[in-house]
Parts: C-alpha cells; structure tokens; sequence
C-alpha cells in the first residue's frame, strides 16, 4: 500500500515558520516507507487566481492553463492533502488564498453539475491538516482563515472531521518557530498520527 | 467642503454584483457632491507581499508596483470603499494580495512608529466594506471582516460599516435583489453627508 501525501506550501516567504511546520510533519511522515511525499510551494506552481468567469460550472474544468492542470488530479489522487500558510493581515496569506479560490472548479463539479469529485469508495478515506503561522500574539488571529480551509477541503471531499490543525501564533522573524516550546514536537506527532490513522482508514 | 470618495473594486470578475452594488454606493456619493474615483485591481499589476519584513526597518516597502501608489491614493482620500465577493468563504485572493501589501503601514505603526493617526482623523475617515456571496448563510460574510478591519486601522480609517448582500445565486444577481442597490445609493449619500459635517466642525 503507498500513501499518497501532497503538500502545498502556501507562503510567499520560502522556509519560514510555515513551512518549517510543514517540514516537520512531512518528514515525519516519510519515515513510514510506505509513504510518498509530494510538496508543492506555491511561489513557483504557476497557480493563478480564479477569474470568476463560472465557466466552470458549464465545463467542468478551468479555462485556465496554469500549474492546476498538474495538481488538479494530485489532488484528486492524493490520500492526504496539507496545507500551510502564514497569517498576513488577520487572514490566510494571498497566494494560498488563490490555490484554495481556485477549488472552484471543483465546487462546481460537486453542486453544479453533480458529479462525483473522487470516486465514491474513496470517501471518507482522505485526511487534510492546515498548518499555519502568524507573527500576532492573539489567540483569534487564525479564526478568520479557517472558514476558508475548511471550504478548501469541503469542495474536494476532505470532511471537517477529517482535518487537523496545528496553528502556533507570536512567530514572526523567519525561523522564529524553531525554538517555539512545543511546535516541532507536535508537528512530528501529527505526522505520525495522520499515517495511523489513514491507514486504519484505507484498510477499512 | 469636498469630501473625496475612492472606491476599490477587488473582484476579478468585471461589472458583476460586488461591482455594480459598488457603482451604486459611489452613485450615491456623487449625487450627494462628493468627488468619486474608482480602481479596479483587475486592472494593476502588483505581487503578494514576500514577507521579507524590510519594511519593518524603514517603513518602505521594496517592492516597486501599482501596490504601494495605491495605498497612497487610498490615504489622501476621505472615504474608502472596498469591494470584494466572497469566494471559498473569504474574500478574493486578489483584494487579499493587495491587503497583505499594508504591511508597510503596519510597520509603519507598530515597528517604527512613524505613522500616527489622531482621534479626529480617524472620525473623519471612513472605510467601508461592500460585498456579495452566492451563498445564502448569514455567516458567510465574518470571515472577510478582519482583514477589512487590517486594512482600515492601519491606513487611517474608521471601519465604518458594512453592505453586504447574500444569496446571490438564488436572486440571480444584485439587479433583482429587492434593496441592495438603493440601499448602497443612499448609504451612499448619507456619509457624504456625515463626512462633509465632520470637516466642517473640525474646521478642515
């Protein structure tokens, strides 16, 4: 059995905070051997922002060829999809913002055309984390991306349930993180625990 | 008394609902006298924020686009109104990449304490949000809200309210929404209004 795990990146900054969270978890996760690794970041997949142009909604695909042709079915085949990104302004920083407007395509497949977005055995089998960073102190300072995030994995079939997060506010200097008290440690048992748990799930 | 309205249009999609519930408002605001301009970010040519946190030394953001003139343009104004609809339960990645631009004035703020604004300039300021979703949930709108409230605080304007309209899909567009648009026109005009009175006692 392989594991598919996809990673996207979603900072403008790379190997920040974000992403050494991201890190973390991956490499946690890739010392299962039956775990492949995929990890995207955003400041080079060429993802541009939806135009809003519901073509898709009559298509069932995107007018757009950009880096979505790609990940469009990674993300599909994918067994777990995590997402990183830091808090810019009280809300998901841009670019991961435009990868997750532009699941539209998928949105539409789901409620437009009503179509399946996997196959129908896969459900319940996927797994999502969101891993993200913010340089405020406050505890609400993530409270206005997640919305989003669960909208990302909503439309591509990844439920609520299924998606954990692991959130450190007050880093703000690149590599801030790495002395964080707990960050690493948690990301490493994330890892772990996803990897237990989706394949209880796909052996099911 | 002139009171100077600038309206920002952040929705990819030209003369959509946001939009035209946005053409509404400036209507409004020029038919009660106020001087109206209106960018479309469709329009510019600017990148996300990198995150690099330069500006946090100097205050200047170092990266040379249609981003930064337009913050410029948005703080000589007396009015902002910022439009976006909500896609994937935020706003657009597009208004959102512009925001995360101000980073500049929040260090500006916070870091090197060389932007400050008075009381009375605050109450003079105005910044509203305009919006519309597809999606007929009240709560569709809440996670914009606090990078809207970003936005305005660190560019010197009081968050003065909201027009937002909801269930766009099921009235099929704003023109059929039974009060949207002459909701817009006449907030439109009432905060001219209070704008103008405002510089009057304040002597401006």
């Amino acid at each position: 059995m392989t594991i598919k795990v996809l990673a996207f990146a979603g900072s403008p900054r790379r190997h920040g905070n974000s992403e050494m969270l991201l890190d973390w978890v991956l490499a946690s996760m890739a010392e299962d051997p039956e775990v492949s690794v995929e990890k995207a970041a955003l400041t080079e997949a060429n993802i541009n922002i939806c135009r809003g142009c519901n073509a898709c909604e009559k298509l069932n695909k995107c007018i757009q060829r950009d880096g979505m042709d790609i990940y469009h079915d990674k993300i599909i085949d994918a067994d777990i999809i995590l997402l990183s990104a830091p808090i810019y302004c009280m809300g998901i920083a841009a670019p991961a913002k435009a990868l997750i407007d532009r699941m539209q395509v998928f949105r539409s497949r789901k409620y437009v055309l009503r179509l399946p977005v996997i196959p129908p055995e896969r459900k319940g089998k996927r797994l999502g984390a969101f891993l993200a960073s913010a340089g405020q102190d406050w505890p609400h300072v993530f409270d206005a991306a997640i919305p989003s995030v669960k909208c990302f994995y909503h439309v591509i079939d990844i439920r609520d349930a299924d998606i954990s997060y692991l959130m450190i506010n007050h880093v703000d200097e690149k590599g801030a993180i790495g002395t964080h008290p707990t960050a690493q440690a948690d990301a490493v048992q994330l890892g772990k625990t996803m990897i237990a748990e989706i394949r209880k799930r796909l052996a099911a | 008394m002139t009171v100077t309205v600038l309206g920002i249009s952040g929705s990819p999609h030209r003369h959509g609902n946001t939009e035209t519930l946005l053409d509404s408002f400036l209507d409004g605001a020029r038919s009660a006298g106020a001087v109206v301009e209106k960018v479309v970010l469709k329009d510019l040519d600017y990148s996300a924020c990198r995150g690099c946190n330069a500006c946090h030394k100097d205050g200047e953001c170092i990266v040379k686009d249609d981003a930064i003139p337009l913050f410029e343009r948005m703080m000589a104004a007396d009015c902002v109104v910022v439009a976006s609809p909500i896609y994937s339960m935020g706003i657009t990645a597009q208004l959102k990449g512009f925001i995360d631009r101000g980073q500049f004035l929040w260090a500006r703020r916070f870091v090197t304490k060389t932007l400050e604004f008075s009381p009375e300039h605050l109450a003079r300021h105005k910044g509203i949000f305009i919006s519309t979703a597809g999606q007929n949930r009240d709560n569709v709108f809440d996670g914009a809200y606090p990078s809207l409230t970003a936005l305005f605080h660190d560019a010197g304007f009081e968050y003065y309210g909201n027009i937002v309209a909801n269930n766009m899909d099921e009235h099929k567009g704003i023109k059929n929404h039974p009060t949207a648009l002459a909701d817009a026109f006449r907030k439109g005009q009432t905060i001219v209004a209070e704008i103008e009175k405002l510089k009057t006692q304040q002597g401006i």
